[in-house]
């Protein structure tokens, strides 16, 4: 600590809470030398890189390590390629050159070590980056084209694996691909037929693949199973597109493509190239056989990323890079992985990409605006870098069935660059909303489409709400359940959640505004209390309960006035149909008011009223307990009718609170909840959708804390026999009778509980499933629009399409992220929840019904 | 990763003064911590708009959630005073918050995020002398969100200022005054279970002179406030 800095005697009481972080930080030469590697390239990397090899070769440290800064700072891997390249120079004052390795050949060897830990951990990202390296080693002459060609084969050798999963095959693909197009001129050189060997591999993966792409495509037209589509791509028929168009022109264009600095040094003379040790990709232990260790446990971990990976195009190839040519490929594959490395630091990450073009060829990016262009344009125009992130940001974020990190990331990455640079970003992201927009009206796929109206919502909530919506009004003359339109409700009301209703109200124009646009509620998405208007029969009676509630009388007060109350009513002259059903929604209604301030009141009011509630959700005498269940969703339903944020934050606790069960939630969303969104029977929308997706994780959420209690108690019990068993071994030399394994039979009571835990829940889990399978089923074949939609013909037609015909496309459309988000959890009841829901539909041809079959096979076939 | 950038998930140096344990104890407690401190909130913002922007960190698939909103309020007035508390069920949550939503804006106001040990009885309530947070005590700037608003916005803001000075008007102190959020889930017993879950009610007469102790102590530790910001 600084002394000097002490100000008055308050800080000195708090000397704990200011760590030595003020004290100078003296730097070793090691550190000075290393943080002149890590920073290599900051300001310009081929001027640096002789200034660094004589600083290391002065300093002459007997290793230098390379591996984190190949896997942590990727787009400097080219340059870090050219340093061990001079690192194999002799020193110029070097006597006994010659007679021992050079540096760079010590490098290079340590640096393989820690290759093969990150390839036996199957680290994949680091991994595929330092066979980056190796490759433009490869280039360099410092590594050796025949042992470049073994080791990418050690990655296509995967692919014939038995029973190999997408994810893994995937993974190999791209670290045998990216190797090859950096290297392949030199590899060509040395076997030509291996090259095409592996573009081979590549090639039969792509085409044999049986998962299907048209599932994961992110507009979706229900009517074709076509893989390719107008603005997008599939990763791996990238990577492929690139490997042939390099392959036939000779690996030419890498030059234009992969910056190779290496080259514009002298090569080392007579250098004994470095031949990469033979490797083999181990297989995927841990995940596959934890589950069959533990058959009670079925499979421990749920296997996800599964899914082949379409990313979005918005923009032309004029304005952002094609990535199907190898230029393209490169720029995106760098990007991709700077964002996938730095999430930790969303801020960094920003920066990092606005300076990519400097790690980049000379001339690829317009330059900056007041930055002098003399660097002509490589490939005969510029792309606009903002543009190129912002397309690929959302790319990621748009992947189906999920990104592959949080949205959230890449939408706070999307802030933070509009935050370093606003005038440069900030159009880029008008014009990504604006061709998002467009896209609603070709088919976006609703998943991507609710996670383009989350992004645009946290975006404007950022930025002051300042979306020009006056562009979109033409757009109120379409049918009102448009994607469009529906897109502009929905952003509406995120912002609003996020802000409030008057702030939101006064961003929009003046047509909007009008109710009868139904873009923006009337008012305030305030509770409706049925109970209050006067004239309502039961006013007086839900004033008696509320009156309780209001005094913080004890639950057993208000169970008691329930049970009166279904007295009352039998007796009164309003008798309501139900007594108890009306008797029940009056203290649900009454105990959400109370709790409506704020969502520290609902707790409150749930907490304190708990045995209240489990009564109400209870059977009675004229409700099944399913039925008061469902009254219980439906009370909160009316309630917050105008507040659909509300319910979804009600039906989470109630679940939380076990007052109902995600099963019950997923039963009423189908069939009571039908009219409480916008949408109406026999559908599913955004909304609804949410809260089955709610009661769904949660329930699969219980399954995966069982399943991680049962390994942490099994893993207990196994260190405590362990023990035992090395007690015993002590003790054996003094009683050699006694037996170890009586330890073993001891039942763990904790473990017991936790199996029994689990065989509900997991039952509990597969009820949900089957009920939103049914549940869809139901509504898409009950609903004589979901017929009609599917066909090429009414596809064309959409311009005619009304409000019916929208939300069976939209239920389709829920339907089919419902079966490949879910598919890890349906694979392991597939047989089961076919039986329930298909088994009526087995041998039926009608075109519907095969769709039906045709998704749900797609996503549940694990062959 | 840690020597090239800085992670956003680390805990800062903040230290709850009041709080009784070493500093050891407490970064055990950040490492596991599923609690976080939410600062530079507007008055105005609601519980609900919290729980919408802090629900994108939830990941209720690998059993988490938002487990409950704890929002700070002024000692005196019981209105809210720019802070909270927002606890999940994961640890793996709170750091996605502090990697992601700390330092983006919410309400029009760039918040802040800390890691907290956990919430514990009274640290809802602002310490400064007014009964707000010590940081509004001796503010020189003028800020519409915290307490001081222009003429412009005063019609639209007086009313929703309203509504804010009714909601919390009801709240009390002591044990039980702020709700668990539920517990994992167990398998439901029979009904004999009840009997342990421990109801509120007006008869509860030891909350309140708890309350008074908790109360007085506050003050008499005002100073010792820790401002976070």
């Amino acid at each position: 600590m600084s002394y000097n800095e002490r100000r008055g005697g308050y800080r000195r009481r708090h000397r704990d809470d200011y760590d030595d972080r003020r004290r100078e930080a003296f730097e070793t030469p090691e550190d000075k030398l290393k943080t002149s590697i890590i920073k290599l390239g900051e300001v310009d990397p081929m001027e640096e890189l002789p200034r660094l090899q004589k600083q290391i070769q002065e300093f002459a440290p007997v290793n230098v390590a390379l591996l984190s800064e190949v896997t942590e700072q990727p787009y400097k891997i080219p340059y870090y390629a050219a340093l061990v390249q001079l690192l194999h120079e002799p020193p110029t004052d070097a006597e006994e050159a010659g007679a021992r390795p050079s540096l760079g050949r010590l490098v290079l060897e340590d640096f393989w070590k820690g290759f093969q830990t990150y390839l036996d951990k199957l680290e994949w990202r680091e991994t595929r980056l330092c066979i980056q390296f190796f490759a433009h080693l490869t280039v360099a002459e410092i590594v050796s084209p025949d042992s470049m060609v073994s080791l990418l084969q050690a990655f296509t050798a995967v692919l014939d694996g038995f029973n190999v999963s997408h994810k893994r095959a995937k993974r190999a693909v791209l670290c045998a691909a990216e190797g090859l197009m950096i290297s392949g001129a030199h590899l060509k050189l040395y076997s030509s037929r291996s090259v095409s060997e592996i573009i081979n591999a590549v090639q039969i993966f792509s085409e044999t693949t049986t998962i299907p792409k048209w599932l994961v495509r992110p507009t979706s037209s229900l009517h074709t199973d076509a893989v390719t589509i107008e603005n997008g791509d599939e990763m791996i028929d990238t990577i492929l597109q690139t490997l042939q168009t390099l392959n036939d022109t000779g690996f030419a264009q890498v030059a234009e493509s992969f910056p190779q600095p290496y080259l514009a040094f002298a090569k080392p003379d007579d250098l004994t190239p470095f031949n990469l040790p033979l490797v083999l990709v181990p297989p995927e232990t841990d995940i596959e056989l934890d589950g069959v260790a533990n058959n009670t446990e079925e499979a421990a971990q749920i296997k996800k990323d599964e899914w082949p990976e379409y990313y979005l195009r918005l923009f032309d190839d004029e304005v952002s890079p094609n990535p199907n040519t190898p230029a393209g490929y490169a720029v995106r594959s760098a990007l991709l992985d700077i964002i996938s490395v730095f999430d930790v630091n969303r801020k960094e990450c920003a920066r990092l990409l606005l300076e990519y073009p400097k790690w980049n060829l000379p001339g690829a990016f317009k330059p900056k605006p007041g930055a002098p262009a003399d660097v002509e344009p490589a490939l005969d125009k510029y792309w606009q870098l903002e543009s190129t992130i912002l397309e690929l940001i959302l790319g990621m974020l748009l992947i189906l069935p999920e990104s592959p990190q949080r949205s959230i990331y890449y939408i706070s990455l999307i802030t933070e660059l509009c935050k370093l640079s606003p005038s440069t970003v900030g159009p880029a992201v008008g014009k990504s909303i604006r061709k998002l927009y467009a896209a609603l009206s070709e088919g976006l796929d609703v998943e991507a489409a609710r996670r383009f109206s989350e992004w645009f919502s946290i975006h404007m909530s950022n930025f002051g709400f300042q979306w020009v919506w006056k562009e979109w009004v033409p757009d109120l003359a379409l049918a009102m359940q448009h994607p469009k339109r529906a897109f502009m409700r929905r952003a509406v009301e995120f912002e609003i959640r996020l802000s409030y209703y008057d702030r939101i109200l006064k961003t929009l124009p003046e047509p909007m505004q009008s109710p009868e646009t139904l873009t923006i509620a009337e008012k305030a998405p305030g509770p409706y209390f049925e109970y209050e208007d006067a004239a309502n029969p039961y006013h007086e009676a839900a004033q008696g309960v509320l009156n309780l509630f209001r005094g913080r009388a004890k639950a057993e007060d208000v169970i008691g006035q329930l049970q009166s109350l279904r007295t009352t009513l039998e007796a009164s002259e309003e008798r309501p149909v139900n007594v108890d059903a009306t008797a029940n929604s009056i203290v649900i209604q009454s105990l959400l008011h109370i709790g409506s301030r704020s969502f520290s009141h609902l707790l409150n009011a749930i907490e304190r009223y708990l045995p209240l509630l489990r009564q109400v959700a209870d059977s009675s005498n004229l409700l099944s307990a399913a039925e008061a269940k469902a009254g219980v969703l439906t009370s909160v339903g009316v309630f917050w009718q105008h507040n659909p944020h509300m319910v979804g934050i009600v039906f989470d606790k109630l679940m939380q609170y076990q007052i109902v069960d995600p099963n019950d939630v997923v039963g009423w969303t189908f069939t009571h909840g039908v009219g409480l969104g916008l949408g109406s029977s026999a559908s599913l929308n955004t909304f609804e959708w949410g809260l089955v997706r709610g009661a769904l994780d949660k329930a699969n959420g219980r399954v995966l804390i069982a399943r991680r209690k049962i390994t942490a108690l099994r893993k207990e019990e196994d260190d405590t026999r362990a023990r035992a068993k090395a007690r015993a071994n002590e003790s054996m030399e003094v009683d050699a009778d006694a037996k170890p394994e009586d330890d073993a039979a001891v039942d763990n009571p904790a473990l017991t509980t936790t199996l029994k835990a689990l065989d509900s829940l997991t039952s509990e889990q597969k009820s949900g499933l089957s009920r939103t399978l049914e549940g869809f089923v139901a509504c898409i074949t009950q609903n004589p629009y979901a017929r009609t939609v599917i066909t090429e013909q009414a596809w064309h037609n959409r311009a005619n399409w009304d409000d019916v015909e929208w939300t069976a496309w939209e239920t389709w459309g829920w339907y089919r992220q419902f079966c490949r988000a879910y598919s890890p959890y349906l694979r392991e009841f597939s047989q089961a929840l076919y039986t329930v829901s298909f088994s009526k539909l087995e041998t039926s041809t009608d075109p519907t019904d095969e769709l039906l079959k045709k998704i749900w096979s797609a996503a549940t076939d694990s062959t | 990763m840690a020597h090239v950038v800085t992670p956003l998930d680390q805990p800062s140096n903040y230290k709850d003064s009041q709080s009784r344990v070493d500093r050891q104890r407490q970064n055990e407690l950040l490492s596991k911590s599923t609690t976080l401190y939410i600062g530079n909130l507007s008055f105005y913002t609601t519980e609900e708009q919290i729980y919408e922007l802090f629900s994108k960190c939830a990941n209720p698939e690998d059993g988490g959630g938002i487990k409950r909103i704890i929002m700070g309020l002024d000692r005196n007035t019981r209105t809210p005073c720019g802070f909270c508390f927002v606890e999940y069920y994961t640890h793996a949550e709170a750091l996605a918050s502090m990697k992601y939503v700390s330092g983006t804006k919410l309400d029009e106001r760039i918040i802040r995020c800390d890691l907290d040990s956990g919430y514990k009885e009274g640290r809802q309530f602002g310490r400064g002398k007014s009964g707000g947070q010590v940081r509004d005590e001796h503010r020189q700037d003028y800020d519409p969100g915290r307490g001081g608003w222009g003429a412009q916005a005063q019609r639209l803001e007086a009313e929703r200022r309203r509504e804010v000075e009714e909601r919390y008007a009801d709240v009390q102190d002591g044990p039980g005054a702020v709700a668990g959020g539920g517990g994992d889930w167990r398998e439901v017993e029979g009904s004999g279970h009840d009997g342990r879950k421990r109801g509120r009610s007006p008869d509860d007469e030891g909350d309140n002179t708890r309350t008074l102790n908790q109360g007085h102590r506050t003050r008499l530790d005002e100073d010792m406030e820790a401002e976070r910001m």
